[in-house]
Protein backbone atom coordinates (compact mmCIF):
# COMPACT_ATOMS: atom_id res chain seq x y z
CA UNK A 1 0.00 0.00 0.00
CA UNK A 2 3.13 2.49 0.71
CA UNK A 3 4.24 1.77 -2.42
CA UNK A 4 0.69 3.06 -4.13
CA UNK A 5 0.71 6.14 -2.59
CA UNK A 6 4.46 6.48 -3.42
CA UNK A 7 3.07 6.68 -6.94
CA UNK A 8 0.68 8.81 -6.98
CA UNK A 9 2.59 12.07 -6.74
CA UNK A 10 3.14 11.30 -10.53
CA UNK A 11 -0.75 10.76 -10.79
CA UNK A 12 -2.36 13.41 -9.29
CA UNK A 13 -4.80 14.68 -11.73
CA UNK A 14 -6.99 11.84 -11.67
CA UNK A 15 -7.17 11.23 -7.99
CA UNK A 16 -7.80 15.01 -7.82
CA UNK A 17 -10.65 14.74 -10.81
CA UNK A 18 -12.21 11.98 -9.01
CA UNK A 19 -12.17 12.69 -5.57
CA UNK A 20 -11.35 16.33 -5.18
CA UNK A 21 -12.10 18.35 -7.63
CA UNK A 22 -15.45 17.48 -8.96
CA UNK A 23 -15.96 21.16 -9.93
CA UNK A 24 -13.03 20.14 -13.16
CA UNK A 25 -14.98 19.03 -16.66
CA UNK A 26 -13.91 15.87 -17.61
CA UNK A 27 -16.13 12.67 -19.29
CA UNK A 28 -17.29 10.34 -17.31
CA UNK A 29 -15.26 7.32 -18.92
CA UNK A 30 -12.48 9.12 -18.63
CA UNK A 31 -12.79 8.95 -14.35
CA UNK A 32 -13.72 5.27 -14.76
CA UNK A 33 -10.03 4.76 -16.71
CA UNK A 34 -8.00 6.36 -14.68
CA UNK A 35 -8.81 4.65 -11.53
CA UNK A 36 -8.96 1.28 -13.64
CA UNK A 37 -5.23 2.48 -14.54
CA UNK A 38 -4.55 3.25 -11.03
CA UNK A 39 -5.40 -0.37 -9.95
CA UNK A 40 -3.50 -1.97 -12.75
CA UNK A 41 -0.52 -0.04 -11.71
CA UNK A 42 -1.40 -0.97 -7.60
CA UNK A 43 -1.70 -4.53 -8.68
CA UNK A 44 1.31 -4.27 -10.93
CA UNK A 45 2.74 -3.29 -7.91
CA UNK A 46 1.77 -5.19 -5.50
CA UNK A 47 3.05 -8.55 -7.71
CA UNK A 48 6.21 -7.22 -8.29
CA UNK A 49 7.94 -7.50 -4.59
CA UNK A 50 6.22 -11.55 -5.11
CA UNK A 51 8.79 -12.11 -7.98
CA UNK A 52 11.97 -10.19 -6.37
CA UNK A 53 11.45 -12.03 -3.30
CA UNK A 54 12.99 -15.30 -5.10
CA UNK A 55 16.69 -12.78 -5.05
CA UNK A 56 18.35 -13.79 -2.25
CA UNK A 57 22.07 -14.34 -3.62
CA UNK A 58 23.95 -11.74 -5.35
CA UNK A 59 25.31 -14.36 -7.64
CA UNK A 60 25.59 -18.10 -8.50
CA UNK A 61 27.73 -19.14 -10.61
CA UNK A 62 29.16 -22.96 -11.85
CA UNK A 63 32.45 -23.24 -13.77
CA UNK A 64 33.63 -26.42 -14.65
CA UNK A 65 37.60 -27.02 -14.60
CA UNK A 66 37.93 -26.80 -18.75
CA UNK A 67 35.57 -27.46 -21.45
CA UNK A 68 34.44 -31.06 -21.34
CA UNK A 69 34.00 -33.66 -23.86
CA UNK A 70 34.50 -37.77 -22.15
CA UNK A 71 35.31 -39.80 -24.89
CA UNK A 72 34.87 -43.78 -23.80
CA UNK A 73 36.49 -45.85 -26.46
CA UNK A 74 35.63 -49.51 -26.17
CA UNK A 75 38.11 -51.82 -28.33
CA UNK A 76 38.95 -54.67 -25.99
CA UNK A 77 36.83 -57.19 -25.33
CA UNK A 78 37.26 -56.76 -21.28
CA UNK A 79 36.32 -53.16 -21.10
CA UNK A 80 32.75 -54.62 -22.32
CA UNK A 81 32.42 -56.61 -19.75
CA UNK A 82 34.09 -55.07 -17.10
CA UNK A 83 33.25 -51.62 -18.32
CA UNK A 84 35.28 -48.07 -18.17
CA UNK A 85 35.40 -45.80 -15.47
CA UNK A 86 36.80 -42.22 -16.37
CA UNK A 87 37.74 -40.37 -13.24
CA UNK A 88 37.52 -36.88 -12.73
CA UNK A 89 35.87 -36.06 -16.03
CA UNK A 90 35.51 -32.87 -14.41
CA UNK A 91 35.97 -30.34 -11.58
CA UNK A 92 32.90 -28.19 -10.89
CA UNK A 93 33.39 -25.12 -8.69
CA UNK A 94 30.73 -23.49 -7.67
CA UNK A 95 30.74 -19.41 -6.08
CA UNK A 96 27.50 -18.07 -4.33
CA UNK A 97 27.72 -14.69 -3.36
CA UNK A 98 25.75 -12.54 -1.62
CA UNK A 99 23.97 -9.14 -1.79
CA UNK A 100 25.29 -6.03 -1.10
CA UNK A 101 22.94 -6.58 2.10
CA UNK A 102 23.39 -10.52 2.96
CA UNK A 103 20.26 -11.72 3.04
CA UNK A 104 20.34 -14.98 5.28
CA UNK A 105 17.84 -16.94 2.99
CA UNK A 106 20.62 -17.15 -0.21
CA UNK A 107 20.84 -20.84 -1.26
CA UNK A 108 21.23 -22.82 -3.67
CA UNK A 109 20.66 -26.17 -5.34
CA UNK A 110 22.81 -28.35 -7.97
CA UNK A 111 21.08 -30.96 -10.14
CA UNK A 112 21.80 -32.85 -13.85
CA UNK A 113 20.17 -33.73 -16.13
CA UNK A 114 20.70 -36.13 -18.94
CA UNK A 115 20.04 -34.94 -22.56
CA UNK A 116 20.30 -37.32 -25.38
CA UNK A 117 18.95 -34.52 -28.37
CA UNK A 118 15.52 -36.31 -28.98
CA UNK A 119 14.62 -33.81 -31.54
CA UNK A 120 17.31 -36.11 -33.65
CA UNK A 121 14.78 -38.89 -33.77
CA UNK A 122 16.59 -40.59 -30.67
CA UNK A 123 14.58 -42.69 -28.12
CA UNK A 124 13.81 -41.52 -24.99
CA UNK A 125 15.76 -44.49 -23.28
CA UNK A 126 18.92 -44.51 -25.44
CA UNK A 127 22.08 -42.67 -26.72
CA UNK A 128 22.12 -40.60 -29.63
CA UNK A 129 23.36 -42.27 -32.23
CA UNK A 130 26.05 -40.60 -34.40
CA UNK A 131 27.43 -43.31 -36.30
CA UNK A 132 26.71 -47.04 -36.53
CA UNK A 133 28.90 -49.69 -37.18
CA UNK A 134 28.24 -52.91 -39.29
CA UNK A 135 25.08 -54.85 -38.76
CA UNK A 136 24.99 -54.87 -34.80
CA UNK A 137 22.41 -56.96 -32.78
CA UNK A 138 19.84 -54.17 -33.32
CA UNK A 139 20.15 -52.21 -30.33
CA UNK A 140 21.54 -48.89 -29.86
CA UNK A 141 22.90 -48.58 -26.14
CA UNK A 142 20.55 -47.39 -23.47
CA UNK A 143 20.87 -44.70 -21.00
CA UNK A 144 21.00 -46.72 -17.66
CA UNK A 145 24.62 -48.40 -18.95
CA UNK A 146 25.72 -44.59 -18.53
CA UNK A 147 26.73 -44.05 -14.42
CA UNK A 148 27.23 -40.65 -12.66
CA UNK A 149 29.61 -40.42 -9.47
CA UNK A 150 29.74 -36.78 -7.87
CA UNK A 151 32.45 -36.72 -4.80
CA UNK A 152 34.04 -33.99 -2.95
CA UNK A 153 35.92 -33.94 0.91
CA UNK A 154 33.13 -33.18 2.90
CA UNK A 155 30.55 -35.36 1.53
CA UNK A 156 28.07 -32.78 0.80
CA UNK A 157 26.24 -34.69 -1.62
CA UNK A 158 23.86 -37.33 -0.51
CA UNK A 159 24.93 -38.98 -3.53
CA UNK A 160 28.55 -38.55 -2.78
CA UNK A 161 30.84 -41.74 -3.96
CA UNK A 162 27.56 -43.23 -5.28
CA UNK A 163 27.37 -44.39 -8.72
CA UNK A 164 23.35 -43.09 -10.60
CA UNK A 165 22.37 -44.21 -13.49
CA UNK A 166 19.61 -42.58 -15.95
CA UNK A 167 16.69 -44.00 -17.71
CA UNK A 168 15.33 -41.88 -19.78
CA UNK A 169 15.94 -38.06 -21.25
CA UNK A 170 15.05 -35.62 -19.12
CA UNK A 171 15.50 -37.37 -16.51
CA UNK A 172 17.77 -35.30 -12.94
CA UNK A 173 19.54 -35.79 -10.40
CA UNK A 174 19.88 -33.80 -7.58
CA UNK A 175 23.10 -33.39 -6.07
CA UNK A 176 21.98 -30.56 -3.33
CA UNK A 177 18.25 -30.34 -3.42
CA UNK A 178 16.38 -27.07 -3.82
CA UNK A 179 14.03 -26.20 -0.42
CA UNK A 180 16.45 -27.28 1.80
CA UNK A 181 17.34 -25.21 4.94
CA UNK A 182 20.13 -23.38 4.98
CA UNK A 183 23.22 -25.54 5.43
CA UNK A 184 26.36 -22.58 5.78
CA UNK A 185 29.66 -22.79 4.30
CA UNK A 186 32.48 -24.29 6.77
CA UNK A 187 29.91 -26.89 8.35
CA UNK A 188 31.42 -29.90 6.06
CA UNK A 189 28.41 -31.55 6.34
CA UNK A 190 25.43 -32.79 3.61
CA UNK A 191 23.71 -30.27 2.21
CA UNK A 192 25.80 -27.19 2.58
CA UNK A 193 23.84 -24.67 0.77
CA UNK A 194 25.16 -21.46 1.24
CA UNK A 195 26.61 -18.61 0.29
CA UNK A 196 30.27 -19.65 0.15
CA UNK A 197 32.85 -20.53 -2.83
CA UNK A 198 35.02 -23.28 -3.99
CA UNK A 199 38.10 -20.47 -3.17
CA UNK A 200 37.85 -20.48 0.37
CA UNK A 201 35.51 -23.87 0.75
CA UNK A 202 36.89 -26.05 -1.58
CA UNK A 203 35.88 -29.25 0.23
CA UNK A 204 32.08 -27.79 0.33
CA UNK A 205 31.98 -26.00 -3.01
CA UNK A 206 34.02 -28.54 -5.66
CA UNK A 207 32.08 -31.02 -6.98
CA UNK A 208 34.32 -34.35 -8.94
CA UNK A 209 32.75 -35.66 -11.57
CA UNK A 210 33.46 -39.75 -12.57
CA UNK A 211 31.69 -41.39 -15.28
CA UNK A 212 31.35 -45.15 -16.11
CA UNK A 213 29.71 -47.17 -18.58
CA UNK A 214 29.81 -50.73 -18.67
CA UNK A 215 27.69 -51.67 -22.16
CA UNK A 216 27.84 -55.51 -22.32
CA UNK A 217 27.06 -57.54 -25.74
CA UNK A 218 23.88 -56.46 -26.71
CA UNK A 219 23.97 -53.45 -28.43
CA UNK A 220 24.98 -52.10 -31.75
CA UNK A 221 28.76 -51.17 -32.42
CA UNK A 222 29.09 -47.70 -33.07
CA UNK A 223 29.19 -44.00 -31.61
CA UNK A 224 27.26 -42.43 -29.62
CA UNK A 225 26.39 -39.12 -27.77
CA UNK A 226 24.69 -37.91 -25.00
CA UNK A 227 24.87 -34.46 -22.67
CA UNK A 228 24.98 -33.91 -18.44
CA UNK A 229 23.82 -30.52 -18.27
CA UNK A 230 24.32 -29.33 -14.73
CA UNK A 231 22.28 -26.48 -12.97
CA UNK A 232 22.96 -24.33 -10.57
CA UNK A 233 20.05 -22.34 -9.19
CA UNK A 234 19.23 -19.89 -6.59
CA UNK A 235 16.46 -21.13 -3.71
CA UNK A 236 13.31 -19.21 -3.80
CA UNK B 1 -6.89 10.87 -24.16
CA UNK B 2 -7.24 7.00 -25.03
CA UNK B 3 -3.42 6.79 -26.50
CA UNK B 4 -2.34 8.38 -23.98
CA UNK B 5 -4.07 6.32 -21.10
CA UNK B 6 -2.68 3.32 -23.49
CA UNK B 7 0.74 4.66 -23.76
CA UNK B 8 0.39 4.55 -19.54
CA UNK B 9 -0.59 1.22 -19.56
CA UNK B 10 1.82 -0.14 -21.93
CA UNK B 11 4.66 1.92 -19.54
CA UNK B 12 3.67 0.66 -15.98
CA UNK B 13 3.59 -2.67 -17.52
CA UNK B 14 7.08 -2.49 -19.01
CA UNK B 15 7.84 -0.98 -15.54
CA UNK B 16 6.32 -3.59 -13.16
CA UNK B 17 7.43 -7.17 -14.97
CA UNK B 18 11.04 -7.08 -15.09
CA UNK B 19 11.08 -8.14 -11.79
CA UNK B 20 14.35 -10.10 -11.14
CA UNK B 21 14.50 -13.26 -11.91
CA UNK B 22 16.04 -16.42 -9.71
CA UNK B 23 19.94 -17.10 -10.44
CA UNK B 24 20.52 -20.03 -12.65
CA UNK B 25 23.70 -21.04 -14.07
CA UNK B 26 24.72 -24.15 -16.28
CA UNK B 27 27.30 -25.92 -17.59
CA UNK B 28 27.22 -29.28 -19.94
CA UNK B 29 29.69 -32.52 -20.08
CA UNK B 30 29.13 -34.12 -23.49
CA UNK B 31 30.15 -37.89 -23.65
CA UNK B 32 30.87 -39.65 -26.21
CA UNK B 33 30.96 -43.46 -26.27
CA UNK B 34 32.77 -45.47 -29.21
CA UNK B 35 31.69 -48.88 -29.34
CA UNK B 36 34.11 -50.77 -31.68
CA UNK B 37 33.17 -54.48 -32.56
CA UNK B 38 35.50 -57.25 -31.08
CA UNK B 39 35.39 -60.33 -32.11
CA UNK B 40 38.16 -62.92 -31.09
CA UNK B 41 38.00 -66.46 -32.02
CA UNK B 42 40.91 -68.30 -30.07
CA UNK B 43 41.87 -71.91 -31.47
CA UNK B 44 44.14 -74.11 -29.97
CA UNK B 45 45.16 -77.01 -32.09
CA UNK B 46 48.32 -78.65 -33.30
CA UNK B 47 50.13 -77.30 -36.16
CA UNK B 48 49.42 -80.35 -38.47
CA UNK B 49 47.27 -83.05 -38.08
CA UNK B 50 48.04 -86.02 -40.12
CA UNK B 51 46.42 -88.79 -41.24
CA UNK B 52 48.27 -91.60 -42.24
CA UNK B 53 46.59 -94.74 -43.70
CA UNK B 54 49.09 -97.61 -43.59
CA UNK B 55 46.78 -100.20 -42.29
CA UNK B 56 43.56 -102.18 -43.91
CA UNK B 57 41.78 -101.17 -40.82
CA UNK B 58 42.02 -97.79 -41.08
CA UNK B 59 41.06 -97.64 -44.62
CA UNK B 60 37.44 -99.30 -43.76
CA UNK B 61 36.96 -97.79 -40.29
CA UNK B 62 38.75 -94.31 -40.80
CA UNK B 63 40.84 -92.43 -38.56
CA UNK B 64 39.19 -90.30 -35.79
CA UNK B 65 41.33 -87.25 -34.14
CA UNK B 66 38.84 -86.36 -31.07
CA UNK B 67 39.16 -82.61 -29.86
CA UNK B 68 41.74 -82.09 -31.76
CA UNK B 69 40.78 -78.16 -32.22
CA UNK B 70 39.53 -75.86 -29.70
CA UNK B 71 37.65 -73.27 -30.42
CA UNK B 72 36.89 -69.88 -27.95
CA UNK B 73 34.91 -67.14 -29.24
CA UNK B 74 34.35 -63.65 -27.45
CA UNK B 75 32.24 -61.41 -29.33
CA UNK B 76 30.91 -58.06 -28.84
CA UNK B 77 27.93 -58.59 -31.47
CA UNK B 78 25.66 -60.93 -32.64
CA UNK B 79 28.07 -63.42 -34.24
CA UNK B 80 28.27 -66.52 -36.59
CA UNK B 81 30.85 -68.88 -37.12
CA UNK B 82 31.84 -71.28 -39.79
CA UNK B 83 34.58 -73.82 -41.63
CA UNK B 84 35.56 -74.09 -44.72
CA UNK B 85 37.91 -76.16 -46.73
CA UNK B 86 40.38 -74.76 -49.00
CA UNK B 87 43.81 -75.75 -50.44
CA UNK B 88 46.50 -74.19 -52.26
CA UNK B 89 44.28 -75.07 -55.67
CA UNK B 90 47.01 -77.56 -57.20
CA UNK B 91 44.84 -80.32 -58.07
CA UNK B 92 41.83 -77.49 -58.52
CA UNK B 93 40.13 -74.99 -56.14
CA UNK B 94 37.93 -77.78 -54.44
CA UNK B 95 40.43 -80.49 -54.07
CA UNK B 96 43.55 -81.45 -52.00
CA UNK B 97 46.63 -80.78 -53.01
CA UNK B 98 48.98 -83.60 -54.03
CA UNK B 99 52.21 -83.42 -52.66
CA UNK B 100 53.55 -86.98 -53.88
CA UNK B 101 52.36 -89.38 -56.01
CA UNK B 102 53.57 -92.52 -55.03
CA UNK B 103 54.24 -93.74 -58.38
CA UNK B 104 50.28 -95.19 -59.73
CA UNK B 105 49.37 -94.42 -63.27
CA UNK B 106 46.51 -96.72 -63.28
CA UNK B 107 43.97 -94.47 -64.93
CA UNK B 108 41.04 -95.03 -62.33
CA UNK B 109 43.54 -94.05 -59.70
CA UNK B 110 42.03 -90.13 -58.89
CA UNK B 111 44.65 -88.00 -57.90
CA UNK B 112 42.05 -85.11 -57.35
CA UNK B 113 40.14 -85.67 -53.65
CA UNK B 114 37.25 -83.72 -52.85
CA UNK B 115 38.23 -81.10 -50.47
CA UNK B 116 34.77 -82.61 -48.42
CA UNK B 117 35.77 -85.38 -47.98
CA UNK B 118 37.23 -84.28 -44.72
CA UNK B 119 34.33 -84.79 -41.42
CA UNK B 120 33.77 -82.46 -38.65
CA UNK B 121 32.18 -83.25 -35.49
CA UNK B 122 31.69 -80.45 -33.15
CA UNK B 123 30.65 -81.32 -29.79
CA UNK B 124 28.14 -78.44 -28.88
CA UNK B 125 25.14 -78.23 -30.92
CA UNK B 126 24.42 -75.05 -32.88
CA UNK B 127 22.03 -73.45 -30.47
CA UNK B 128 21.69 -70.06 -33.16
CA UNK B 129 20.09 -71.83 -36.05
CA UNK B 130 16.25 -72.91 -35.08
CA UNK B 131 15.23 -70.87 -38.42
CA UNK B 132 17.73 -73.06 -40.57
CA UNK B 133 16.77 -76.20 -38.97
CA UNK B 134 13.56 -76.03 -41.73
CA UNK B 135 15.80 -75.44 -44.37
CA UNK B 136 18.91 -76.74 -44.43
CA UNK B 137 19.42 -80.39 -44.54
CA UNK B 138 22.02 -80.39 -41.81
CA UNK B 139 22.62 -77.12 -39.83
CA UNK B 140 25.72 -77.87 -37.95
CA UNK B 141 28.01 -80.49 -37.87
CA UNK B 142 26.88 -81.80 -34.60
CA UNK B 143 25.69 -85.27 -35.30
CA UNK B 144 27.34 -88.34 -34.67
CA UNK B 145 30.01 -89.92 -37.33
CA UNK B 146 28.10 -92.15 -39.25
CA UNK B 147 29.02 -96.02 -39.73
CA UNK B 148 31.46 -96.79 -42.61
CA UNK B 149 28.41 -98.59 -43.94
CA UNK B 150 26.17 -96.24 -44.10
CA UNK B 151 27.19 -92.88 -46.23
CA UNK B 152 26.02 -89.59 -44.25
CA UNK B 153 26.70 -86.02 -45.78
CA UNK B 154 25.83 -84.63 -42.24
CA UNK B 155 29.74 -84.51 -41.04
CA UNK B 156 31.06 -83.34 -44.71
CA UNK B 157 32.82 -80.30 -44.69
CA UNK B 158 31.60 -77.25 -46.06
CA UNK B 159 33.79 -76.09 -49.40
CA UNK B 160 32.62 -73.35 -51.86
CA UNK B 161 34.76 -73.42 -55.11
CA UNK B 162 38.01 -72.15 -53.14
CA UNK B 163 36.84 -69.40 -51.22
CA UNK B 164 35.24 -68.32 -48.22
CA UNK B 165 32.40 -67.33 -49.04
CA UNK B 166 29.84 -68.29 -46.01
CA UNK B 167 27.25 -70.99 -46.66
CA UNK B 168 24.06 -70.29 -47.67
CA UNK B 169 20.66 -71.25 -46.19
CA UNK B 170 21.00 -74.87 -46.83
CA UNK B 171 24.74 -75.25 -45.43
CA UNK B 172 26.53 -76.22 -42.23
CA UNK B 173 27.64 -73.77 -39.39
CA UNK B 174 29.13 -74.35 -36.26
CA UNK B 175 27.51 -71.29 -34.96
CA UNK B 176 24.27 -69.21 -36.35
CA UNK B 177 23.09 -69.81 -39.87
CA UNK B 178 22.88 -67.36 -42.35
CA UNK B 179 20.26 -64.40 -41.96
CA UNK B 180 19.82 -61.43 -39.97
CA UNK B 181 16.52 -62.33 -37.79
CA UNK B 182 17.20 -62.63 -34.20
CA UNK B 183 20.05 -64.43 -31.80
CA UNK B 184 19.03 -68.21 -31.82
CA UNK B 185 17.32 -67.99 -35.18
CA UNK B 186 20.18 -67.03 -37.39
CA UNK B 187 22.52 -65.62 -34.95
CA UNK B 188 24.43 -66.24 -31.82
CA UNK B 189 23.95 -63.32 -29.28
CA UNK B 190 27.34 -61.62 -27.71
CA UNK B 191 29.23 -62.96 -25.31
CA UNK B 192 32.37 -64.90 -24.31
CA UNK B 193 33.04 -68.17 -23.00
CA UNK B 194 35.23 -66.35 -19.88
CA UNK B 195 31.54 -65.41 -18.47
CA UNK B 196 28.97 -66.85 -20.28
CA UNK B 197 29.55 -70.73 -19.03
CA UNK B 198 33.18 -72.28 -20.04
CA UNK B 199 33.34 -74.99 -22.03
CA UNK B 200 29.36 -76.08 -21.67
CA UNK B 201 28.55 -72.73 -23.33
CA UNK B 202 27.94 -71.94 -26.71
CA UNK B 203 31.14 -69.78 -26.90
CA UNK B 204 33.30 -73.13 -26.72
CA UNK B 205 33.49 -75.84 -29.36
CA UNK B 206 35.61 -78.85 -29.46
CA UNK B 207 36.05 -80.14 -33.23
CA UNK B 208 36.95 -83.54 -33.99
CA UNK B 209 38.25 -84.75 -37.49
CA UNK B 210 37.78 -88.27 -39.40
CA UNK B 211 38.73 -89.01 -42.72
CA UNK B 212 37.20 -92.54 -44.01
CA UNK B 213 38.51 -93.50 -47.02
CA UNK B 214 36.62 -96.80 -47.06
CA UNK B 215 37.80 -99.90 -49.04
CA UNK B 216 38.37 -99.40 -52.55
CA UNK B 217 39.33 -95.50 -51.02
CA UNK B 218 36.59 -93.55 -52.72
CA UNK B 219 35.96 -91.79 -49.81
CA UNK B 220 32.03 -92.30 -49.44
CA UNK B 221 31.30 -88.96 -47.11
CA UNK B 222 32.44 -86.72 -49.43
CA UNK B 223 29.15 -84.26 -50.34
CA UNK B 224 28.73 -80.68 -51.46
CA UNK B 225 27.59 -77.99 -49.56
CA UNK B 226 24.30 -78.86 -48.92
CA UNK B 227 24.24 -82.07 -47.95
CA UNK B 228 22.17 -83.58 -51.12
CA UNK B 229 24.78 -84.61 -53.49
CA UNK B 230 27.65 -86.89 -52.67
CA UNK B 231 31.16 -86.69 -54.21
CA UNK B 232 32.59 -89.56 -53.44
CA UNK B 233 35.22 -90.83 -56.06
CA UNK B 234 32.63 -93.20 -57.53
CA UNK B 235 29.88 -90.91 -57.85
CA UNK B 236 31.97 -88.22 -60.04
CA UNK B 237 34.44 -90.05 -61.87
CA UNK B 238 32.63 -93.59 -62.40
CA UNK B 239 32.69 -97.07 -61.52
CA UNK B 240 36.02 -98.65 -60.83
CA UNK B 241 37.75 -95.34 -59.23
CA UNK B 242 39.55 -95.34 -56.29
CA UNK B 243 42.02 -92.23 -54.82
CA UNK B 244 45.55 -92.72 -55.76
CA UNK B 245 47.93 -93.38 -52.84
CA UNK B 246 50.03 -90.11 -52.37
CA UNK B 247 50.28 -87.34 -49.75
CA UNK B 248 47.74 -84.61 -49.74
CA UNK B 249 47.63 -81.41 -47.82
CA UNK B 250 44.06 -79.28 -47.18
CA UNK B 251 43.66 -76.92 -44.53
CA UNK B 252 40.43 -76.07 -42.46
CA UNK B 253 39.70 -72.30 -42.26
CA UNK B 254 37.35 -70.93 -39.11
CA UNK B 255 36.04 -67.97 -39.48
CA UNK B 256 33.92 -65.98 -37.11
CA UNK B 257 31.93 -62.82 -38.19
CA UNK B 258 29.46 -60.23 -37.23
CA UNK B 259 26.15 -62.15 -37.97
CA UNK B 260 24.97 -61.41 -41.88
Amino acid sequence: MALLFAFLPFFPVPFCTRFYCPALVEPSWMNRSFTILMLYLAMSWFSAPALKAQLHCGNVELTPNTPVQALFSFDEFRDYQGGLILSNVATLRVNIQDLAIPDPQCSWSLSVLIDNNPSSGTPAAEWEELSPYGFGAGNNPTLDILEMRVRNNCQTSPLNGTFMSFTNHGDILDIIESALPVTPAGSCTTNVNGVGSYLTNPGEYTFNLDLRITPGFVFDPGIYMITLRFNLEENP
Amino acid sequence: MKRILLTLVAAATLFALPASAQLIDEKDVTVTMDLQPVLQLEMSTPNQIEFVFDNINEYYAGITQYAATILKVSSTVSWDLYAVGRSNGTNGPEFWDQVIDYGNSNINAIPDLPLSLLELRQAQANNGATAAAATATFADYNQAFSQAAVPSAGNSLYVNGGTNTPPGVDGKYIAGHSGTTAPGADAMPGGSYLINGGTASDFYYAVDYRILPGLPAVFPMAADADGATFEDLVTVNGAGSYAEPGVYTMYVQYVLLEDQ
